[in-house]
């Protein structure tokens, strides 16, 4: 029965009718339009819904709106008008903004109104109380580094700004000055050798700031204005706000909702299908099956699309998609699919890959015989020969684990169909390209019939990298009812649709030589596919090609087997296919170190991959300070000063790691066209087309620069890198470019947020467009400053003329880096003579009155011929690749087998980088992530194949409670091929941690765990074998000792 | 994922409450804080179809210390609609009451301590319910009421199985009453879950000591959660440390008795052979604390009452 209620929200009263069944979560969502409150678990796991109410922080979703007469609410839309009257962002507010505390955004709301209410009740709260007020907020992102920062800097907040000199200055948080300076080697790779840049040292960056004071106000000078500089995020105010749309938050004219029905079961036939009773239901407009769908069958690689947009025939595991629904509202969808009622013919589950392949095993899909999906053989060198010839030779075996991506913003699409049949389709993907890709394929449509929309998106970590059955079966549903079709998972749904990383079976053989260099190494890997394609073909690859870019291995041969079972498909995760097996390697080679007596980060650096080097397997490493790396965390860790002299229970582990900068090739084959019309594609070894486009277009005023380019911001901070590289080759600002990255009928093709590919992609495509609008410039510039066009430069705003500066043109013949050919070194002294010049409006102007629209555009295509010859040797190919070391500390509690990761010290090597803040934000975040993944995450099946814990509070990700002390630095690094200089951070960032942490568990327990996730339990059962084995050698020790 | 169509009813008193709760019997679940019923309807765990609401009846939100004639303390009375943030900061938990914040403190986040109720954590009948077994070992009773009258029984009687109470048709939990613990007493709960920060307990011990002039053990009590189909009181494995010395001697069989006296499931946070050694160590780690917090209160009142009222 509905009633009406009066609630205070945000200091209105307001009358507003709900159902008993209500959340306030809901009403506010869909009666009020403050969509701030995000629905991102529904039963108060995640803390994303957080409201004050009277001034306490409660989950939105566990609250029935029926029962708030009378009590006052605060939405995140409520706290800067608030404060201060009008939209001005509290200090909490602004502290998120500036201490790189939001990422996706999607936590942001509920964490900051929980810190508010914390920092009302306890003005000046210790790092212990703001981990117990936030321990119900979840963020995937930011490992809660940033968050805590900000907090801090408002502790004592008070109104004259002074607030946070006390905890910034006096407490010095470790991480938050992380970029280590140190002696400036800039290579000139491609050039000549040992050319040494001006070093501009960019991480003296003060990472905490007065809260009012810009944040690169104090930057030396440098030989760049805007990279290389700590900008907090575009888009944070929308974030902390409340105001950043994402795609369920989004409402259109007539819009209508769908759900998807998954199998109950893991495997089998569907016999019948009854549609008819959620037909009729009231509410409901359309019902579609398997017999709906197109027929062509989709999914990533095109050599092995195997998904239906439903099931034709056949499911393959639990909660693959049967039928769909779509009605009035999602509470009415819901109970549709309740009434649908499908008979199936069971088959046995395959959960198990040794199980799948063996002989007579049922085919999960016909074309794949013994259920392998993918067969990887590579072999270099003479592997037998090797290890014939090692000193010490060692063979392990590990497992990995199920581990699920958890973006804390769920899938959704908005599907809606244009009178001209053009779809428009809002998504929340990190691959927009690729979507379109898809439903172009799946429908037998143009690709520019296709305009996809990518919202905020609430993080993907790569399970967002792929169309999702969302996106077709609201596109289905809308040309069917004719009306815009909202799609989102529930979180449970998210775990069904899966697409997280691999559970790989690893048996890892490692030769090394006396001093312990690596003389061959073997790999045999059975990767747990689930039951589709997906990315695996790519990953099963990975799992092997990326082993050899961190050490020198001179015989190296990899056996992989990528196996189809009855689980949700694995897909590709960050650091795709690489975690488990670096984790494995670097377990085995810290093995075999302790055994020879070396000090594990010691036979690191022995073996460490040194500058330009091809690969035993054919990818060409350039830029590398991976052996920097390592010095500088054991330095900073103090590892030689704890390494082998801690106390039982407490441990030091080192691991290290690297990854692609972006893809060398594109996942499918010839050029953008509907693949259907492509002929029979041969492969060549170059981009077929660029994998990065940009257009710059400067406004009529010459004011604003219009930046368009469909790289995917999904909360890693595309955007922002982006904005800087374009400003800082149009020599403007950044606060003059905006960026328009969601829209592809707005920016043309980027291939998206994967493989680590953006900033050295996109990055070179915006500054490349950049630069085109300063040469179409430069005329005008010149005839205002009397010079000659090739002599004038723009930088911070202003044209300046080279000769008129008093300076030296400078060669730059022979330099082959970019930014230097277009841009000069004369950046540093252009800073000393800002007042002359001309303005860079000004220049604008007049060459909009000659010519009309000011328009640059770039590309990037990766350079030609990389990898080899081999099968598969395009997969792990890259223009450059990025190094780390991590160094974990952790405690372990030897009675429960609890651990306790204490504290990170990371370096990386990523290249010079483009934004130190942004850097460290994903090292911060990956350090978390990875961590729990090593210890807590893993997704568990039943014998049935149905999932235990598909909810966050059975899937176990870190609370800021568990979270680590951090500190991230950088070494000084530069890659030629990379935009000024920058290389990946995102996914590289990740590989270490796994390794260091298991090894800091080994160092403290005397006991390897060689399954992930090293849970409490299976320390506890190691200890105890441990135990009973060494009482067991005691006894027959005593024993011989008596029989003698 | 949504809350299916129920009714819900807001009773204005008990005896309004009481009434809805008859009439709708099996089909009625009330509605306290919400953490767990509202869960339990979004996900299919329940097939309720009137929701009961108490939160109007403001009387049952309080915490209160009871005292006898001559104004000593004799008792905590505890509203059953008195949320866990509420327990947690009421300035009556200090000193004797103090070990209930051992389960208070960091039970599930700071949003649904805010929500939850004491009450919804006991009579929901939780096994993994973080109060039952802090409150068995400081000899709760749990106040019933009824059109019928009210009655009083020992928490440890209450339960019957998963989410199964002695609790009648009709029959409201209302509070929750902890005697003065003497000042030669001493509890503590520990628990152990997967995650530092809003997370399920695995396993759970609460522990309660007197102790004699000399230091000995006079009595003894330790309860059980999340390893049994109800929160359990193991009388056996008190009842053995009576009369002995307060050490590890006596605590290791008191935890063996424990480990037995477990009855615990595998599922997705541990095996049931993890969780049994789990409470062995748990047992171990309360009884420890216990004594330290015993010795500690005994010394206080060796030198002087006045000290009472001071944190812990």
């Amino acid at each position: 029965m509905t009633v009406v209620r009066t609630l205070t929200v945000n200091g209105q009263k307001q009358r507003v009718a709900v159902e008993p069944w209500e959340t306030l979560l809901d009403v506010l969502r869909e009666k009020m339009n403050l969509t701030g409150s995000k629905k991102a678990c529904n039963v108060g796991d995640c803390g994303a819904c957080t409201v004050l109410v009277d001034g306490e922080p409660m989950n939105g979703c566990l609250l029935l709106a029926a029962q708030l007469e009378g009590r006052s609410i605060t939405t995140v839309e409520g706290l800067a008008q608030q404060r201060h009257g009008t939209a001005e962002l509290t200090p909490l507010q602004q502290a998120f903004v500036h201490e790189g505390a939001i990422q996706c955004g999607f936590c942001t709301p509920g964490m900051v109104l929980a810190a508010t209410a914390l920092l009302n009740r306890n003005p000046d709260p210790a790092p212990a109380d703001i981990a117990d007020a936030l321990a119900g907020n979840l963020c995937r992102c930011t490992g809660y580094s940033g968050i805590r920062r900000a907090i801090q800097r408002c502790a004592n907040y008070r109104e004259d700004g002074t607030c946070a000199a006390k905890c910034a200055a006096a407490e010095g948080h470790e991480g938050t000055d992380g970029h280590e300076g140190g002696k400036a080697r800039r290579r000139a790779r491609e050039s000549n050798e040992g050319t040494v840049f001006a070093a501009g040292d960019v991480g003296d960056e003060p990472r905490i700031s007065d809260v009012k004071s810009e944040i690169h106000a104090a930057a030396p000078p440098r030989r760049f204005s805007t990279v290389g500089v700590s900008m907090p995020r575009v888009g944070a105010a929308d974030k902390v706000t409340g105001r950043a749309l994402y795609t369920a938050d989004i409402k259109l004219p007539n819009m209508i909702h769908g759900k998807i029905l998954g199998s109950r079961i893991a495997h089998g036939i569907i016999k019948r299908i009854d549609t008819s009773k959620a037909a009729k239901l009231e509410g409901v407009l359309a019902v579609i099956t398997g017999a709906d769908v197109p027929e062509t069958p989709y999914g990533v690689s095109p050599a092995r699309y195997d998904e239906h947009v439903l099931a034709k025939h056949k499911v393959r595991h639990a909660g693959d998609p049967v039928a769909a629904v779509a009605a009035i509202d999602e509470r009415t969808a819901e109970a549709a699919i309740d009434l649908i009622e499908v008979e199936y013919e069971k088959l046995p589950a395959l959960l198990d890959p040794f199980e799948a392949v063996a002989e007579g095993a049922p085919l999960i899909h016909d074309q794949y015989p013994r259920n392998i999906n993918t067969h990887v053989e590579q072999n270099f060198g003479d592997v037998e020969k090797a290890f014939a010839e090692s000193h010490y030779v060692r063979e392990e075996t590990f497992t990995g684990n199920h581990i699920y991506q958890c973006p804390l913003e769920p899938h959704a699409a908005i599907a809606c169909w244009d009178h001209d049949g053009t779809l428009v389709l809002y998504t929340s993907t990190q691959v927009p390209h690729y979507v379109q890709y898809t439903v172009a394929h799946v429908f037998h449509m143009p690709l520019g019939k296709i305009r996809v929309i990518r919202p905020a998106v609430g993080g993907g970590f790569g399970g967002k990298a792929a169309a999702c059955p969302l996106d077709l079966c609201a596109a289905i549903l809308a040309r069917k009812t004719g009306r815009p079709v909202k799609m989102v998972y529930s979180r449970e749904e998210m775990f069904h649709y899966g697409r997280g990383r691999h559970k790989q079976h690893m048996r890892f053989k490692l030769g090394v030589d006396r001093d312990g260099r690596i003389r061959a190494f073997k790999s045999e890997i059975y990767l747990d596919g689930g039951a589709y394609s997906s990315f695996g073909v790519a990953t099963a690859y990975y799992a092997g090609s990326m082993i050899p870019t961190l050490y020198n291995i001179p015989n190296y041969r990899y056996d992989g087997y990528r196996v189809m079972t009855n689980k949700p498909a694995a897909g590709a995760m960050r650091g795709h296919g690489v975690p488990q097996p670096r984790f494995a390697f670097e377990c085995l080679l810290t093995m075999m170190a302790d055994d020879l007596g070396i000090d594990p980060i010691e036979i690191r650096r022995r073996n460490s991959m040194r500058p330009d080097t091809r690969t035993v397997n054919d990818l060409d490493v350039g830029s590398c300070e991976f052996d920097a790396t390592l010095e500088a965390v054991a330095r900073k860790s103090g590892w030689y000063d704890k390494y082998g002299k801690l106390p039982p229970g407490r441990g030091i582990g080192i691991g290290a790691g690297g990854f692609v900068s972006g893809a060398g090739y594109c996942i499918y084959r010839g050029q953008v066209q509907l693949s259907h019309e492509k002929p029979r594609e041969h492969f060549q070894k170059r981009s077929i087309f660029p994998h990065a486009n940009a257009v710059v277009r400067i406004t009529e005023d010459g004011m604003a620069a219009i930046l368009m380019i469909g790289a995917a911001e999904i909360g890693q901070g595309s955007d922002t890198i982006l904005v800087q590289c374009c400003a800082e080759a149009l020599g403007i600002p950044p606060q003059r470019v905006r960026m328009y990255s969601g829209d592809s009928d707005i920016s043309p093709l980027d291939l998206g947020a994967y493989s680590s590919r953006v900033t050295l992609m996109a990055g070179h495509a915006v500054s490349r467009a950049g630069w085109d609008v300063v040469e179409k410039m430069k005329p005008y510039a010149a005839a205002m400053l009397g010079c000659a066009a090739e002599e004038v430069f723009a930088r911070d705003g202003r044209f300046y003329s080279r000769r008129d500066e008093g300076t030296k043109a400078r060669s730059h013949e022979g330099i082959s880096d970019e930014a230097t050919k277009r841009q000069g070194d004369e950046g540093l002294v252009a800073v000393s003579h800002k007042d002359e010049g001309v303005v860079w409006e000004e220049v604008a102007r007049r060459y909009f009155n000659d010519n009309g629209p000011l328009v640059g555009t770039g590309c990037y295509k990766p350079p030609e011929g990389l990898g080899g010859d081999f099968k598969g040797a395009t997969v792990g190919t890259s223009p450059a690749y990025s190094f780390g070391s991590a160094v974990c500390e952790a405690s372990v509690d030897l009675e429960t087998g609890k651990v306790r990761i204490e504290r990170f010290t990371d370096f990386h090597d990523c290249g010079t980088p483009i934004n130190p803040l942004a850097v460290h934000g994903q090292v911060e975040g990956a350090i978390v992530m990875s961590a729990g993944e090593t210890i807590m995450e893993d997704v568990q099946f039943d014998e049935q194949g149905r999932i235990l814990n598909p909810n966050l509070h059975g899937y176990l990700m870190m609370s800021i409670k568990d979270a680590p002390e951090i500190f991230s630095g950088l070494v000084d690094s530069y890659e030629p091929r990379g935009p000024f200089g920058a290389k990946e951070i995102g996914e590289g960032s990740t590989l270490p941690v796994l390794g260091a942490v298991a090894h800091a568990i080994a160092n403290a327990t005397g006991v390897w765990i060689k399954d992930l996730p090293i849970t409490p339990e299976k320390i506890l059962r190691a200890l105890r074998e441990k135990s009973a084995a060494k009482r067991g050698a005691e006894l027959v020790e005593t024993c011989e000792v008596g029989a003698e | 994922m949504y809350i299916p169509d129920v009714e819900l009813h807001e009773s204005e008193s008990l005896e309004h409450a009481a009434a809805l709760l008859e009439r709708f019997g099996e089909a009625a679940r009330v509605l306290a804080g919400g953490t767990d019923v509202l869960v339990d309807l979004k996900t299919g765990r329940t097939n309720t179809a009137h929701l009961v609401s108490i939160n109007r009846i403001s009387s049952l939100r309080d915490v209160s210390l009871e005292r006898a004639a001559d104004g000593a303390i004799t008792g905590l009375r505890i509203g059953a609609l008195t949320t866990i943030r509420q327990l947690d900061s009421s300035s009556h938990l200090r000193e004797r009451f103090a070990p209930l914040r051992d389960a208070t403190r960091e039970m599930a986040s700071a949003q649904v301590r805010n929500l939850a109720t004491v009450g919804g954590n006991i009579a929901s009948a939780v096994p993994c319910a973080d109060l039952p077994p802090i409150l068995m070992v400081m000899r709760a009773s749990l106040i019933l009421w009824s059109q019928a009258g009210q009655r009083e029984v020992m928490l440890e009687d209450f339960f019957v199985g998963p989410r199964r109470t002695i609790l009648r048709s009709g029959e409201l939990l209302v509070g929750i009453r902890v005697p003065t613990p003497p000042a030669d007493f001493g509890a503590a709960y520990s628990r152990f879950s997967l995650r530092e920060g809003n997370a399920i307990a695995v396993a759970g011990v609460a522990a309660a000591l007197r102790l004699t002039h000399d230091g000995d053990i006079s009595n003894a009590r330790i309860a059980l959660g999340a390893v049994a189909p109800t929160p359990t009181l193991v009388k056996a494995a008190g009842a053995a440390m009576c009369g002995r010395a307060a050490d590890a001697e006596t605590f290791e069989p008191a935890a063996r008795a424990a480990m037995r006296a477990a009855a615990p499931i595998s599922d997705v946070r541990g095996s049931a052979e993890y969780r049994r050694q789990l409470v062995g160590v748990l047992t171990n780690r309360a009884l420890r604390r216990a004594l330290e917090r015993a010795r500690a209160s005994q010394e206080r009142a060796s030198s002087g009452g006045s000290e009472l009222g001071r944190q812990l």
